[in-house]
Parts: C-alpha cells; sequence; structure tokens
C-alpha cells in the first residue's frame, strides 16, 4: 500500500527523534528523572487515546479519565486478589481488554442510540463524574472486592508492579518497558489511521451522512474506535498504577477528564506525534511550576493555554511541524502535514 | 481557503508564544538545574527539608499557615546556629491540594533534592498517598498534624492531636454535661469515616447512644436534607466531622434553621480552618473542640501568646495561627532536637534518637514522642465558643498518652517494624 | 409536617440547581460554548457581593453589584478571548479552562486562602413545629422570578428576538441584518451576569474560598445536559425533575445517593432524548414556535 511508506517530512523526523532521544536519555540523568519520565509516558497513552477517537474519529469524549479509572483500579484489584506476582501481565492485558469493554458498551449504547457531537462530550462527562463520586465514598470497611478494600477518596495504595516472570519491572527496565509499549503503540496508531478502517473514521469525522450513504455502519465503527480509544486510556491508567503503585478517585475527576482533551487541542488534535509531544512538554512544564512552589504556577499554566489557542489555533506542535515543513521540506507547500488526517 | 493570507499573521503568533514559554520555562529551569551534590561535599552544605504542603487549592487554608509554621521553625533554628553547624534550609513544592501532586512531589524532594526529611500532608488521603513512596525510599516522614489515628510505621512520625487524645476526651466532657444521644456528621472518606467509628466507641464506653450518623461526600455544600434529619433525631449532642471549604457552609446554614441550642463537639473545626472567624456568629455557637493548641490558647498560655506573636511578626498578612501550624512547628523543633542528638541527619540514627522519647517545650506545653507508636505525648485543652464566637477553655488534659496502638494492637515500633494502619474495626 | 419537609427540600433543591445552571445554559443554547470557567465566575460574584457587604454596602445592592461586576467582567473576557473563538467551540473549552485557572489561582493570591463571610441575612420561620430559614425559601422565588425575567427577555423585547434567530441560523440571522458577533458578545456578558448574580446570592450562605464554584459545577453542568440547548425551557423542566429526585432520594437515602441519582438521570436523560428536554418540548409542544 502507498500509504504505508513514510514521508519526509517535520511530523516523521521530530517522531524518529523523539524516539531516539527517548532511549538514550537514562545514559544521561538520575534516576529520579528517569522514574518521572516514565510517569509522563504513562500519561501519553490517555492524551493520544484521546487524539485517536477525538481528532480521527470525530468523537469528542471527556470519558477517558473514567476509563483511565477503570483500568487501574482493575489492575489493582486483580492483580492484589491474586497477590502472585507473575499474574501481573496477564492483570495488565484483561485490564486493557475491561477497559476496552466498558467503552465499547458505553460507545454501544450511544452510538447506536443516535446520540453524537457535543452530546457524548456531556454523558461521558456525567459517566466520569459518576465514577469518580461513586470511588470517592467507598471508604468504609464493607467495600471490599475479594480482599482488597476500595478506599475512598484515598485510593488504593500498594498496588504491585509488572512482573515478568520473577523479574519485577522497576526504574529503568520499567522505563524502557513502558517506551516500547509506547513505540509499538504509535507506530501501531501511525498504521492504524493509515488503515481502511482509519480512513472510514476519518470520513466519518468529515461527514457521518454521507459515510453511511456510502455504505457504512457509522455507529459500528463508532463503537469500535471509541472501544479502541477506551482500551488506550485503560492501559494508561495500568501503567499508571503501577508506576506509583498507587490509584485515586481523582484521577476520575472533573479535572482529570478535563486534561486529556485540553492537551490534545492545545497540541493538535489531528496529530497523533503532536498530542504526543505536547503531553510532554506539558507535564514537563506543570510539574517544574509546582516544584517551584511558586504561587504564579497555575496562573502561567493557564495563561499558555489560551495563548496557545488564541494564536496557534491549529495547536502548537502542528503549526510547528507546518513551520518546519515549510522551511526544510518545502516542495507541497504545508499540505503534507495534511495529508494522512484531513481532507481539504 | 485563505489559509496563505493568515500564515504569516499565525507564524508571528506562535513564534511570540514559543519565545513566552521559552523566557517562563528558562526562568524556571536556572534554579532547579543545580540538583543534587556530590556526597562527599555533604559536610557544610545545608541540611534540607521537603515541606509537601497545599498552597493552593481546597487545603490551601491550612497549607499555607503550615508551610508557614515551618519557615518560622527553620529561621529560628538557623538564628540560633543551625544544626550540627549547617544551616537548614526548606524545600517546599506545591502540591496544589492534588493527590497525585503529592506522590510526583514526594519522589522530587526525596530523589532529586535529597532531603533530609519530609515533612507536610493535609488530608489523610494526601498522606497514604507520599507514606508508601517514603517507605520505600527508608526517609524520615513527619505528618504534622491532625488525623484519625493508627498509622503504625516504621519511618512515620505523628506530632498531632489523634483520637486517642482527642474523641475520649470531647465526649467524656460533653455527655457528661448535655446527655447520652448523639449524632455524627462526617466527611465520607476515610478520616471520617474512621473518627466517626471512634465517636462512635467512645460514647458506647461512656454508656451513650448513637442515634444517627450520616456521611456527606467530599464537595457537597448544601446541607438542608441533612439538618432536617438531625433535628427529627432530637440528639443531645452534635458531633461534626466536616473537611474542606464546601462542608463548612454547613454552619452557617446550621445556624439558620437548625437548634443552635443543640452542642455541637468536633475535633476539627474552628482550631484548623477559624471557621469562628470566618463565619458571623452565631454559626458555631455552643460549639466544643478538643485541640492541643489553637490562637486564642495565648490568652491562657504565656508560651502559646509568644509564638502566635512571632508568627503574626514573621507573616503580618496571616489570618489565623491554627493547630496545623503549631503542630507543624513543634515536629521541626522535635526532629531538630533528635538530630542535635544523634549528631546527624542518618536517617536510621535520627529514629534512633526519636526513640528515646525526645521531647519539646513548645508553644501548647511539652510535646514528647512515645516511642512505641511514634506518636506525641500532648497536653489537650477543651475549647468552647459561645454565641459571639468567643473562645474559653473550660477544661483541660495534661499529657494525654496516645496508647491505643500499643495498647490495643500490641504495637511496639521500638522493638518491631511496622507499615500499615489500624483502624477501630479491624 | 413530612410534605412542608418534602416541600422546603424541593425548593432548596430546585433554586440551586436554576441558579447555578441558568448562567451556564445561556451560554451554552446560544453559543455553543461550554464555559469551564462558570464555576469561577459564580466565585468571582461572591467575591465582589462579601466585599462590598464588608465595606458596608447593603446586601442587595451588593448582590446586584455582583451581578454587573461578573456581567462587565464577561464582556471583557469576551471581548478579548471568547470571541476569536465563535464557531470554534471546542477550542473554548481549552480557552475557558485556562481562564478558570487563572481566576481561581488569581484570587488565591490577591485575597488569601478564604474571606471573611457575612452571615445569612433573614432569621428563620416556623411550620408545624419545625423551623425554615427565610432567606432560603427566598431563593426560590428569586429563581422563579429570575426564570420570568429571561422568559420576557428572550420573548418580548428585540434582544431576544434577535438572540432567538441566532441561535437557531446564525448565518441566515446575519445575512439579515443581525450583528450576531454583538448578540453572542452581549450573551456571553449576559450569562457571566447571572453566574455573578449566583455567586452574590449564596454567598452569604456558603463558606467564601477561591474554590467556592466547585461545588456549582457539577450540579450546573447536570441541569444543562438534562435541559438542552434551550436555557428557558430546558432549564427549569429540568432543575424542576432533577430538584424532585435528587429531594426525595436524599431524604430517603442520603446526600450520597442525592448526588448520584442526579448524574444517574443525566446519563438517562441524555440517552433517551440527545437533546434534553428542550428538544422534546420543542418537538412535541412548540413545532415552529421559536422557543
Amino acid at each position: 500500500m502507498r500509504n504505508l511508506k513514510m514521508k519526509l517530512n517535520t511530523e516523521n523526523v521530530i517522531g524518529i527523534g523523539l524516539f531516539l532521544f527517548l532511549f538514550i536519555y537514562p545514559l544521561f540523568v538520575t534516576p529520579y528523572q528517569i522514574l518521572n519520565l516514565s510517569y509522563f509516558i504513562s500519561m501519553v497513552f490517555l492524551t493520544l487515546s484521546l487524539s485517536l477517537i477525538w481528532g480521527y474519529g470525530g468523537i469528542f469524549s471527556f470519558g477517558q479519565a473514567a476509563f483511565f479509572g477503570v483500568g487501574g483500579y482493575f489492575y489493582a484489584i486483580f492483580t492484589m486478589n491474586s497477590g502472585i506476582s507473575t499474574i501481573t501481565p496477564i492483570g495488565l492485558l484483561l485490564g486493557v481488554l475491561v477497559g476496552g469493554l466498558v467503552a465499547g458498551i458505553i460507545g454501544y449504547f450511544m452510538f447506536y442510540g443516535g446520540i453524537n457531537d457535543v452530546f457524548v462530550g456531556l454523558i461521558t462527562l456525567c459517566i466520569t463524574v459518576s465514577l469518580e463520586t461513586f470511588m470517592a465514598q467507598t471508604a468504609g470497611s464493607q467495600w471490599k472486592i475479594g480482599t482488597v478494600g476500595l478506599g475512598g477518596y484515598n485510593g488504593i495504595n500498594g498496588i504491585p508492579t509488572i512482573s515478568l516472570g520473577s523479574f519485577a519491572l522497576a526504574d529503568v527496565n520499567f522505563y524502557y518497558f513502558i517506551l516500547i509499549v509506547l513505540l509499538v503503540v504509535y507506530i501501531g496508531l501511525r498504521l492504524f489511521v493509515v488503515s481502511r478502517f482509519g480512513y472510514t473514521a476519518i470520513a466519518i469525522r468529515e461527514n457521518r451522512e454521507r459515510t453511511k450513504l456510502l455504505g457504512y455502519n457509522v455507529p459500528r465503527f463508532q463503537t469500535l474506535i471509541f472501544a479502541l480509544g477506551g482500551a488506550l486510556a485503560s492501559l494508561s491508567g495500568i501503567l499508571y498504577a503501577t508506576w506509583g503503585g498507587y490509584m485515586t478517585p481523582s484521577a476520575a475527576g472533573l479535572t482529570a477528564a478535563t486534561l486529556p482533551v485540553v492537551l490534545a487541542a492545545a497540541g493538535g488534535r489531528k496529530n497523533l506525534t503532536a498530542a504526543m509531544i505536547f503531553t510532554f512538554i506539558y507535564y514537563w512544564f506543570s510539574q517544574t511550576l509546582s516544584a517551584s512552589g511558586n504561587e504564579y504556577a497555575l496562573v502561567i499554566l493557564g495563561a499558555a493555554l489560551i495563548l496557545v489557542i488564541l494564536f496557534v489555533p491549529e495547536g502548537i506542535i502542528v503549526s510547528l511541524f507546518k513551520l518546519g515543513d515549510n522551511l526544510f521540506f518545502n516542495r507541497k507547500k504545508a499540505t503534507q502535514v495534511k495529508a494522512e488526517g484531513e481532507f481539504t | 481557503m485563505h489559509l496563505t493570507k493568515k500564515k504569516t499573521k499565525n507564524y508571528i503568533g506562535l513564534i511570540l508564544t514559543m519565545i513566552f514559554m521559552l523566557l517562563l520555562s528558562a526562568c524556571q529551569s536556572a534554579e532547579t538545574s543545580t540538583g543534587s551534590g556530590a556526597g562527599g561535599s555533604k559536610k557544610d552544605a545545608p541540611i534540607k527539608i521537603g515541606i509537601l504542603e497545599d498552597q493552593s487549592g481546597d487545603f490551601s487554608l491550612v497549607g499555607i499557615q503550615k508551610l508557614h509554621a515551618a519557615q518560622l521553625a527553620v529561621e529560628e533554628i538557623n538564628n540560633n546556629g543551625g544544626l550540627l553547624g549547617r544551616q537548614v534550609e526548606i524545600v517546599a513544592p506545591d502540591t496544589q491540594s492534588d493527590n497525585k501532586r503529592f506522590q510526583e512531589m514526594a519522589r522530587k524532594v526525596i530523589l532529586e533534592d535529597q532531603v533530609d526529611v519530609v515533612m507536610g500532608g493535609f488530608s489523610s488521603a494526601s498522606r497514604e498517598a507520599i507514606r508508601p513512596i517514603m517507605e520505600k525510599n527508608k526517609m524520615l516522614y513527619f505528618y504534622n498534624n491532625q488525623y484519625e489515628g493508627g498509622v503504625a510505621s516504621k519511618y512515620s512520625f505523628n506530632t498531632g492531636a489523634i483520637p486517642d487524645h482527642q474523641i475520649g476526651t470531647l465526649m467524656e466532657a460533653v455527655i457528661k454535661k448535655y446527655g447520652p444521644k448523639v449524632y455524627t456528621i462526617a466527611a465520607d472518606y476515610n478520616f471520617g469515616q474512621i473518627s466517626a467509628d471512634w465517636v462512635r466507641t467512645e460514647t458506647e464506653r461512656l454508656g451513650g447512644e448513637i442515634v444517627g450518623e450520616e456521611f456527606i461526600p467530599l464537595g457537597v455544600s448544601q446541607f438542608a436534607s441533612t439538618i432536617s434529619r438531625i433535628k427529627a433525631a432530637d440528639p443531645d449532642v452534635l458531633v461534626t466531622l466536616l473537611v474542606g471549604q464546601e462542608q463548612s457552609s454547613f454552619y452557617g446554614q446550621w445556624a439558620k434553621s437548625g437548634n443552635t441550642k443543640l452542642p455541637m463537639a468536633t475535633t476539627v473545626n474552628m482550631a484548623q480552618a477559624y471557621e469562628h472567624k470566618r463565619f458571623d456568629p452565631p454559626s458555631l455557637a455552643n460549639m466544643y473542640v478538643t485541640v492541643t493548641f489553637m490562637e486564642e490558647l495565648g490568652d491562657i498560655l504565656p508560651s502559646a501568646k509568644e509564638f502566635v506573636d512571632k508568627f503574626y511578626k514573621k507573616f503580618p498578612d496571616d489570618k489565623y495561627v491554627g493547630m496545623e501550624a503549631e503542630t507543624q512547628y513543634t515536629g521541626v523543633m522535635l526532629w531538630a532536637e533528635a538530630v542535635e542528638k544523634a549528631g546527624t541527619t542518618e536517617v536510621e540514627a535520627v529514629i534512633d534518637a526519636l526513640e528515646t522519647g525526645i521531647s519539646y517545650d513548645g508553644p501548647a506545653g511539652t510535646a514528647k514522642i512515645d516511642p512505641a507508636t511514634h506518636h506525641a505525648v500532648r497536653n489537650v485543652y477543651l475549647a468552647y465558643a459561645d454565641k459571639e464566637h468567643k473562645i474559653t477553655f473550660p477544661q483541660q488534659w495534661e499529657a494525654v498518652v496516645p496508647d491505643w496502638l500499643s495498647k490495643e494492637k500490641g504495637v511496639d515500633l521500638t522493638k518491631k517494624d511496622e507499615f500499615k494502619q489500624y483502624t477501630p474495626l479491624d | 409536617m413530612a410534605i412542608f419537609e418534602l416541600i422546603y427540600q424541593f425548593m432548596n433543591n430546585f433554586s440551586f440547581l436554576i441558579l447555578s445552571a441558568v448562567g451556564l445554559a445561556i451560554i451554552f443554547g446560544m453559543m455553543g460554548i461550554i464555559n469551564l470557567a462558570h464555576g469561577e465566575f459564580i466565585m468571582l460574584g461572591a467575591y465582589i457581593t462579601t466585599l462590598a457587604t464588608a465595606s458596608g454596602v447593603p446586601l442587595p445592592l451588593a448582590i446586584l453589584l455582583a451581578a454587573a461586576g461578573v456581567g462587565v467582567f464577561g464582556l471583557i473576557v469576551d471581548r478579548l478571548i471568547i470571541n476569536r473563538l465563535y464557531g470554534r467551540t471546542l477550542d473554548s473549552v481549552v480557552v475557558t479552562w485556562g481562564i478558570s485557572m487563572i481566576l481561581s489561582q488569581g484570587i488565591l493570591i490577591i485575597f488569601g486562602p478564604s474571606l471573611e463571610g457575612s452571615s445569612t441575612p433573614l432569621g428563620s420561620i416556623s411550620i408545624a413545629g419545625a423551623t425554615y430559614s427565610t432567606y432560603r425559601i427566598l431563593l426560590f422565588f428569586i429563581a422563579i422570578v429570575m426564570l420570568g425575567i429571561i422568559y420576557w427577555l428572550f420573548m418580548h423585547t428585540k434582544f431576544g428576538l434577535y438572540s432567538r434567530a441566532t441561535m437557531q441560523k446564525h448565518d441566515i440571522a446575519n445575512t439579515m441584518g443581525i450583528n450576531t458577533n454583538k448578540m453572542y458578545s452581549l450573551t456571553f456578558m449576559l450569562g457571566a451576569a447571572l453566574a455573578g448574580l449566583t455567586g452574590g446570592l449564596y454567598a452569604p450562605t456558603m463558606a467564601v474560598s477561591p474554590t467556592f464554584g466547585s461545588a456549582f459545577l457539577m450540579p450546573s453542568f447536570v441541569t444543562v445536559i438534562v435541559g438542552g440547548a434551550n436555557p428557558l425551557i430546558g432549564t427549569s423542566l429540568s432543575g424542576g425533575v432533577l430538584g424532585v429526585v435528587n429531594s426525595i432520594l436524599d431524604i430517603l437515602w442520603g446526600t450520597f445517593y442525592g448526588r448520584l441519582g442526579l448524574l444517574v438521570v443525566a446519563i438517562i436523560v441524555i440517552r433517551l432524548l440527545p437533546l434534553g428536554f428542550s428538544g422534546l418540548v420543542e418537538k412535541k409542544l412548540m413545532r415552529g414556535r421559536g422557543i
């Protein structure tokens, strides 16, 4: 397929450069910085999941945080009940499936029920906040699944890290594990969006009616891509839970639900690489501000987001890609980046 | 599309935004880049305390007080020549009332800033978010805060009030005075649930009866139905264990449609978030609270007055010096005593020094570490707010020992290391 | 006795839902913008009212001042930021989120983590042996009156006519000579002013702090979701239904189920009626009549 041929443009150059950089990064930095970057990477999956369903599928969802929570809690309850460390990879895989399944069921009810556009956003917002409200009140000792107390607002602590056999993934090993998962997922998604399915999703995003009239079962495609997004968000939640050994209801709160939307929109939602890069930048930036103890941290963060949207409406990273294309790969003007995402 | 025309304009905006963000990050990273020095030069380098407090968000009301108290304590230590001849320095990121942020910042201060001790945390959720990190990294952790009790961990020390101090004494005082029927409303999370269990246990021990118990989700600010349930149950005493800004709206609503003659009893209000100053009387009329310190204690205790004056001298814009500010201050001082005694900041040595039963004559009287439980022996004062919110202290208990863990659960951290939280239910 | 109790609960919940939602509903219904800074607008209103009463302004005036102040603030925000985003509704999510961060932290920096509140005015009244807060009962009637004023504004004024036209088909309204951008600005200002009014009204009954608005955010979103795009019919209907559901669950099982019940109702309603109650009403009763 000609689609699979890789184009020489800024996005791809930067994407490759980023992964190369991430692979050699641990050689130069302290263990803390490696640990910290693992955390950023675990959150990248969440942004990617939204970028996939919103940027490519046209489904605007506040529900990714809910699937994040479902994944994290499922993994915690499953692995802590079994108590055997070798079962953790199964917990990971099952958790991803469960996240996908939950998203699929919700998607089925929404899309076959004819709900679309901003209403999907609203209903998923309700689901997310319901989950948080429910989990936050499970502090009492009656809230137990198996031997694991749900812990209410305090969350669950002591979640085991992933072990391959008897080899526990920690620190640098965990970093490389999570990085390889990211690479696989990223390449998978890049291929997916130029596959037939991916093009169908884009067609649905651009014009639902027309796609339907062309004979596509629109709700089926929407449900599938929503489930895929749910599985990715769930993966993100599991990786976060193993990173800190900790899962909390506020991971599915209003703020957490909004953040992926903000990241995808500000980075450039129709571009997976952009969403990924912007997630790194945002988490690094907000953490640095928070660590400084500067009282203006949130003000600066808010102002930066507003400026990004006002002056670079397509997303800051995407605009940079275009600028790069114009400067270095100026053969077909700025249209190359759009090739896979947008039909103008 | 007329993209080409707009393009130049867009790029100018883009570049401006980038420059703005670069500038911001440049000023930020300038201070953080000088990270951990090599171990050899540690001799004269300052001793570092990581203070994790909420400087923004819902809990900042108490978090900022606690940060300021730590700054005050450290300033005094440094003015007296420092610790072990070294200066003491505070690393204080803003945890933004966000438990995820607590985890990130706990790792940062331990691994990157290489602090010698971590203090902080207000809500019990934030403590539970970071306590495992402390244990994993074998880091000394001071939770200088009132809480629901029960944590038995080698690395954790709690210098604040716990149910051993507050609930037995409180229930004894109010049941004796007003009668046996008790109604409890509590925040619906771990702190509220466990504290409510304590209230139940103590009430039953004293021959009283719980006539109602309700848990309010965090963030609820409308209490009409709760108030009507309380009125229907007609208790002798109302116990309120509410947490956070939204829930503190209860008192104003209670005063307007409730029975203000009904005495309220609490372990958290007034002393922490100074509701009696923030709300017009008679919102908290007839309220009893057991405290280890509050600003008004200065009226009867010279050491407390001295502390309050020092605090306002350094932070004239602050509005109240509460129980947690004193706890934080005393916590820093207890740790400093232990470091002096150990002659090093080495965590194991400092723990050993603390377990000798270090004590400090603080603003609210003597505070002494109980070696078996890692909690503090403290004086407890019963505070009472009248219709005008004037505070009096009708009763006090000297040197209350937090011995529930050691007596009931057989915990002795000097002999056996543990890493868990006990609750009255298990 | 029990029936008075239930009515009082309902009045309480109804006014809280309506007042917290109406500003959001107008902005969402007219402009399609999901205003995540809504809670912070309410908070701003509470601050204006509290600060004004503290400096001696009588409470009713202070509340109106809050509405005017936040309205002007809304206009400024619109002129500076929001008007560049007309038609880009999803980008407005990011921007309003940014605004909300700046507002709540900015207030924290300026005024510190709390403000000394003023006490709830008007004492309490006794009905059938139980006491009820008069101010809270008054809030119910204020909510009703406010709905009435909005009805008049949208149905009997030129502004209402133009704005309904803009809401239905903004391009056609534009070609008919309506300055739709101006309509959007006015709408945003009106929504902000109503949020400020809500903040002012609730300021004496709640703890005033930079996170004041977060207590309103969830109920307001649920009300708007259930109500749908029509700020008048949708909001009042959904406020009524949700008020009943919330009161009953609350009395039967406690606060937590009242809260969860709101969310469950919202999910069910949106599943059955994606356009909310306004969609239903417009389809069944008022076909072709505009509002």
